[in-house]
């Protein structure tokens, strides 16, 4: 055996210096080298030699056969010589299916990778058609043989090495893709040819590769393939899956016809490839995908489109059973398989959609797929609390709100779904897709949220945004078409049904949009009858429905962005209705909504090019002046209105103040109109739109404001300083030349130079009669008569039943004295007007509401100091001095909590202000008593300390207004020390005070 | 149970002042933008475009004096202002022009807005209050050469005419012209001849506004009173009272009889705008949404019956647009 050995060793080394000329050389030594493997003619067991002599054969006849001149090797594929070569065929395959050392097997499948004329090396001599044909019959009657041996290698042991595998893959794809090759068998005539006698029995071996041997034929490798793709795309080794993708393209590109029952398999091989943990196989997989696409492989295949829809089809509806049943890894990689049919049937996808039943199993799976998950609490329970402070935050947090959906939490599947339905966008016929998703959508609730969802998606996708396809559409769809598309869908979006949803149970909001809701219900199409015989039942509001109803009022709004984004500067146009009800939700109460409403809008500043959202506003007021305007009108529909008008406001600046006026008139009218209900709602707004004139026009007199106030402060300190400092001679005599003339004047002696007492006339008075002249013939500014049209409404409102809407009138009240403040003229009046009323709510009401009224009195007294005082000191003071009287004796005997009472904090804004509102008001020395006398036990050291404190404020203001009498009001209370009479010739003085401690 | 009252369909504002007057243009092409002309106290003449619903131009040519109407001449490029200034102005708006070309002086002090009728391509005939006090002046556009100048009879107290209509039975046919006066009468001229045909004294007090309907030969009129007045033409060219109309409140500002002649428009003192079927007069909807009186009303004439927009001009410095087909 060691002697075979070596000769075959021997001979292979001759061969492979040398090369064969002669067939019959050829021949022999073929059949002499088989012959040495040739098992014992009897047992079906392989000839019981050693592993090394197996391998030297088949080397020596991988040599020969490279070593055979071009033609000569052609002679051993002759028809005669079929047995010959079949015998070689079936040597080989027994060796790589039953030998165990892996060089073996590798190496059979090599050289019979040569024998058929496969090899990877270049030397070989092309064939042309002619030989390529004659060859592929010969092999054909292989095929079976080999194809069943090579498919259960490759699905034999793992252990087996990868490598044999990938070169039996590669040896079944090479031998199968020729055999199988679409142009051969393109030409095989229809009937068998007659063959020669004298080689009948040969002949009779020999395959006819006619239709029907090749439908059968593909039907059996049909089954073989599926094995083969099953085992081998879950194969460990990445070659292995690599020599998989290399297969389908092969069989792809050259067996498309013949073989198109397979390609449900291989398609799915393929497109399950195309996720592959291993980056090779990944990018070889797309560029096969890619290549398929591009040679419009399945465009002008309508066999392999309709394999491709069939496998859609039974995907589709296999898909909700799988997502509810396979891990995230698994949900992957069938969302994956959807994917990627979708984009190989690429333009041919509308003929899946024009089926009524495709597009149905397609879109119902996608729906039940996007189910969300409504079971969070939280969602209803956050709130947004006052004004949104920074709305970059906002934006940046309202861009892309996280879903939570019932079937998956992993974000891959959510983008997988995405990419399935911009893909379906992208090729799909739009109007066709969006009129069935619409139909959804209304069709029944359950399915609204999804449908929203995949119809944003879809117009994504058509509008080429985001979307990663194989090949181009024919003719994408126009600017119109989209428009259309977007038109339609944000109508049904903002239409009150589905727009205005019960998001929460607030008693304060909820009772309007209840009856919105219900009205929408009966609009609904599907449920007349109920709604005619049961009269709308309250709608049973659970956590669950309110959730729901966020997020899809959320996905409507993020639908409404994405329209943006499709649109670009074209949506401008669509602002018109859009704009209002984006701004609407961004005033939500529910924290996700209007996030996302501010996210929105930020993807609407983006899509038509304004630089901010403040921009967006400002540049669309009018729209939403008319959609303010048009809501106002409909009392379901106030607060939202008032809502937007609120946000406007806060966002726009005084070059609209035209605009506002004209809907300020509106919201006049409609509160006019509804005192009772309503009011509350329209005082917020007034609320804002007085803090907004504040803000715009409040700049420049509270500039001049302050400046008065700050002379104030500096000339207080300065006297205080001058207290405190002992008092120099000059200052003293200064005193007394001072008082000297006062008395003169108050006896009517006036002295010619007035130009002291100018000085100390206020800066108010000074002012006041250059306003009389201008304010007399200009009409009063705009936002001036805005100030008071609403404090005329706050004069009917101060007495409203509720308590909350009087707090918000004293607010607003304040707000528009404010404003109003630099007009003099018509402050007074309407202060006039506004007394009796103020009074009541000083004198008789709520504490909170006379904390309230107390601090729009300090600002009016800025204003009408004089205009006040007589009033002050008849209506409420007393009533004030005998509160803080009475209330005295509580506060000292109070604990640490009463800090936390109404009547403290009562007390102490009284105190606080009390002692400014002399000052500005400048009054009489009685009056001033009584303060004086109020407050004087309030220094007691058993107050509470900030009352106290407040109190000395008191005094400290008192001191500017009588410091005389002041002190010795003090001193008669307490007086710390003797004092020392600065001159020997006055007398000491002795006070109430002295000696106490 | 009774509709809700309907919301117009967009209200346009920024005119900054009272609208005297509102004029369509909407019949053009695809590409050609639908437009809305509208003539305001202040004397700007303010185009909107109809698909943004914003002003895209103001034009200023009266010298700031109250524009009371706005015709187009063809297309939305030739346009026809008559203002307080005495003026009528026609304007060349081609390619974004905004010129006068040429005016006519009125020297008439009145309200009574002026009656365009086309003639021939390029040939008009406008009717216009001149400068006497009860006369009319007919002149041809854009020649403007005089036709002729329709006086009444010597001793009649007919006071100023108040509004005017000129129209043609068909085309080619000789020109007539309706003209209201302030005693209350409506009076049909021939223009060529210059000669009174008929006389009907239909209201007490002045008549504010009138609209003829050339098929039906019939008219309607209203005037300061509680009363709307349709009165018919008979083949004796004689004016005669069909039927009149009593209304809720008094004062009817403009009438106008939408171009299919199926309703008509009132704009009134009392803020609302009514529509009425025109064949019977039955009152079919009461448009509540101004708030102030109401001075003109305009149908658009797009070629898309959806499409057809009422506007409504008012005091209150605001143009409100509404559907009627969707409501319906």
């Amino acid at each position: 055996e060691l002697l075979v050995q070596s000769l075959v060793q021997c001979i292979s080394s001759v061969l492979a210096a040398t090369c064969v000329r002669k067939r019959e050389l050829l021949q022999e030594l073929f059949s002499e080298l088989c012959t040495c493997l040739a098992p014992p003619p009897s047992s079906g067991k392989p000839a019981p030699l050693s592993e090394e002599l197996k391998l030297a054969v088949i080397q020596a006849l991988h040599t020969l056969m490279h070593s055979a001149y071009g033609d000569v090797v052609l002679s051993l594929y002759q028809p005669s010589t079929l047995p010959l070569l079949g015998f070689a065929v079936s040597l080989l395959l027994g060796l790589a299916e039953k030998e165990k050392a892996k060089q073996i097997k590798i190496s059979a499948l090599e050289c019979l990778q040569v024998l058929v004329l496969q090899c990877d090396c270049q030397e070989h001599r092309h064939l042309d058609e002619e030989e390529a044909q004659q060859c592929g019959d010969l092999f054909a009657s292989f095929l079976p043989g080999i194809s069943i041996t090579l498919s259960r290698v490759i699905t034999g042991d793992i252990k087996q090495g990868h490598k044999t595998t990938v070169s039996a893959i590669r040896l079944f794809y090479l031998i199968v893709g020729w055999v199988m090759s679409d142009a051969q068998l393109a030409r095989i005539p229809k009937s068998k040819e007659k063959p020669p006698l004298e080689q009948s029995r040969v002949s009779e071996l020999m395959v006819h590769r006619g239709p029907d041997w090749s439908k059968s034929t593909a039907q059996k490798l049909s089954l073989l393939l599926h094995k083969v793709v099953e085992s081998s795309s879950v194969h460990p080794h990445w070659k292995v899956r690599l020599e998989l993708v290399e297969l389908v393209h092969h069989l792809l590109s050259n067996c498309s016809q013949s073989l198109v029952d397979s390609f449900s398999h291989l398609l799915k091989a393929l497109v399950g490839l195309v996720n592959d943990e291993n980056s090779e196989v990944q990018s070889r997989c797309n560029e096969v995908l890619r290549g398929i696409a591009e040679q419009r492989i399945v465009v002008q295949n309508r066999a392999l489109a309709d394999v491709l829809s069939e496998n859609l089809h039974s995907l589709a509806t296999a898909l909700p059973r799988l997502m509810n049943s396979q891990d995230d890894t698994g949900k992957v990689s069938t969302l994956s398989l959807l994917l990627g049919y979708l984009k190989l049937l690429g333009p041919k996808i509308n003929i899946v959609l024009n089926s009524v039943s495709h597009l149905q199993r397609l879109s119902k799976a996608l729906v039940q797929v996007l189910e969300l998950d409504v079971t969070d609490v939280k969602i209803v329970e956050e709130r947004r609390w006052g004004p949104p402070g920074s709305w970059q935050q906002g934006v940046q947090r309202g861009r892309h709100q996280k879903k939570y959906f019932r079937f998956f939490t992993e974000e891959k599947v959510f983008q997988l779904l995405q990419q399935v339905c911009r893909v379906l966008g992208y090729y799909g016929n739009l109007y066709l897709l969006v009129d069935h998703f619409m139909g959804l959508y209304s069709e029944s609730g359950l399915y609204r949220k999804q449908a929203a969802m995949v119809l944003n998606e879809l117009v994504m996708g058509a509008a080429g945004l985001g979307v990663d396809v194989l090949q181009g559409r024919e003719v994408p769809p126009s600017v119109d078409d989209l428009k259309g598309s977007v038109t339609s869908i944000l109508d049904e979006y903002t239409d009150q049904a589905n727009w205005y949803l019960i998001t929460s149970i607030d008693t304060e909001e909820a009772s309007p949009e209840h009856s919105v809701q219900r009205s929408g219900l009966t609009a609904r199409p599907g449920g007349p009858c109920s709604t005619v015989l049961l009269p709308s039942p309250e709608p049973q509001v659970t956590t669950r429905s309110m959730n729901s109803n966020i997020w899809q009022i959320c996905i409507q709004l993020e639908g409404v962005g994405c329209f943006a984004a499709v649109l670009g500067k074209e949506f401008r146009l669509l602002l018109l209705s859009a704009l209002y009800p984006v701004l609407e939700k961004a005033g939500d109460r529910t924290l996700l909504i209007s996030e996302t409403a501010l996210g929105t809008l930020a993807d609407i500043c983006e899509a038509c090019s304004y630089d901010s959202v403040q921009c967006l506003i400002n540049e669309n007021s009018d729209y939403l002046v008319n959609g303010i305007s048009l809501n106002l009108r409909q009392l379901a529909h106030q607060s939202h209105a008032s809502q937007v008008l609120d946000t406007m406001l806060r966002h726009s600046d005084a070059s609209l103040l035209p605009l506002v006026e004209d809907i300020i008139q509106d919201v006049l009218s409609a509160l006019d109109q509804s005192y009772n209900n309503q009011a509350s709602t329209f005082l917020r707004v007034l609320h804002s739109v007085m803090t907004a004139l504040v803000q715009w026009f409040g700049a420049c007199s509270a500039e001049e404001h302050q400046q008065r106030q700050t002379d104030k402060g500096q000339s207080r300190t300065q006297s205080q300083g001058q207290q405190e400092v002992t008092m120099t001679r000059q200052e003293v005599e200064q005193f007394f030349l001072d008082y000297v003339s006062q008395k003169q004047i108050a006896e009517g002696d006036v002295p010619d130079t007035g130009e002291e007492e100018a000085d100390e006339v206020p800066p108010l008075a000074k002012a006041e009669p250059n306003n009389c002249d201008t304010d007399g013939e200009a009409p009063l500014p705009i936002h001036a008569q805005l100030a008071r049209d609403v404090m005329e409404r706050c004069i009917h409102l101060l007495s409203d039943g509720s308590l909350r809407v009087r707090l918000k009138v004293l607010d607003v009240l304040e707000l528009c004295v404010t404003v109003l403040h630099p007009h003099g003229n018509h402050l007074l009046p309407m202060a006039h007007r506004v007394w009796p009323a103020l009074v009541t709510r000083l004198i008789s009401d709520d504490p909170l509401a006379v904390l309230r009224a107390f601090k729009v009195l300090c600002t009016l007294a800025q204003t009408c100091g004089d205009f006040l005082r007589q009033r002050f000191s008849k209506d409420v003071l007393p009533k004030l001095t005998s509160s803080l009287l009475s209330q005295a004796p509580a506060s000292a005997r109070a604990g640490p909590v009463y800090s936390h009472t109404l009547a403290f904090k009562l007390q102490l804004a009284v105190l606080q202000g009390l002692g400014s509102l002399c000052e500005r008001l400048d009054m009489g020395e009685s009056d001033l008593n009584k303060v004086a006398d109020a407050c004087l036990i309030y220094l007691s050291a058993k107050q509470p300390m900030k009352l106290q404190e407040a109190a000395q404020s008191v005094f400290l203001h008192l001191m500017q207004v009588d410091p005389d009498s002041t002190w010795l009001l003090l001193n008669e209370v307490c007086c710390p020390g003797p004092c020392q009479p600065p001159h020997a010739s006055l007398r000491p003085v002795t006070l109430g005070g002295m000696g106490r401690p | 149970m009774a509709l809700p009252p309907p919301d117009p369909q967009f209200v346009l504002r920024g005119t900054s002042a009272a609208i005297h007057t509102l004029h369509f243009s909407c019949g053009g092409q695809e590409p050609d933008l639908p437009v809305l002309f509208s003539g305001s106290e202040n004397g700007l003449i303010h185009v909107w475009n109809l698909k943004t619903h914003r002003a895209d131009t103001a034009l200023d040519g009266h010298g700031r004096k109250s524009v009371y109407c706005v015709e187009t001449m063809g297309g939305k490029d030739r346009l026809l202002s008559q203002g307080r200034d005495q003026r009528i102005c026609l304007w060349d708006l081609a390619e974004g022009r905004t010129s006068v070309t040429d005016s006519v002086c009125t020297e008439h002090v009145g309200f009574c807005r002026c009656s365009l009728v086309q003639l021939a391509q390029g040939r008009w005939l406008m009717a216009t209050a001149a400068k006497g006090l009860q006369e009319v002046q007919v002149l041809e556009l854009p020649s403007k050469t005089s036709v002729c100048t329709l006086k009444p009879e010597v001793g009649a107290k007919l006071g100023m005419p108040m509004c005017l209509k000129l129209w043609q039975l068909s085309c080619g046919s000789q020109p007539l012209l309706l003209a209201g006066y302030e005693d209350g009468s409506v009076i049909l001229w021939n223009v060529t001849m210059g000669k009174a045909l008929s006389q009907l004294i239909c209201h007490q007090e002045p008549v504010m506004s009138l609209d003829f309907d050339s098929e039906r030969t019939k008219g309607i009129s209203g005037s300061s009173e509680k009363v709307l007045c349709i009165w018919s033409l008979n083949e004796q060219q004689n004016l005669q009272v069909y039927k009149t109309h009593e209304l809720v409140n008094a004062g009817i500002s403009d009438i106008t009889i939408r171009p299919d002649k199926k309703i008509l428009a009132t704009a009134g003192w009392d803020h609302r705008i009514r529509i009425f079927g025109w064949k019977k007069l039955k009152p079919l909807a009461v448009l509540d949404y101004h708030t102030a009186a109401v001075h003109c009303v305009s149908f658009s004439e797009h070629r898309n019956p959806r499409e057809r927009l009422l506007a409504a001009g008012s005091r209150d410095q605001r143009i409100s647009l509404w559907s009627l087909y969707t409501q319906s």
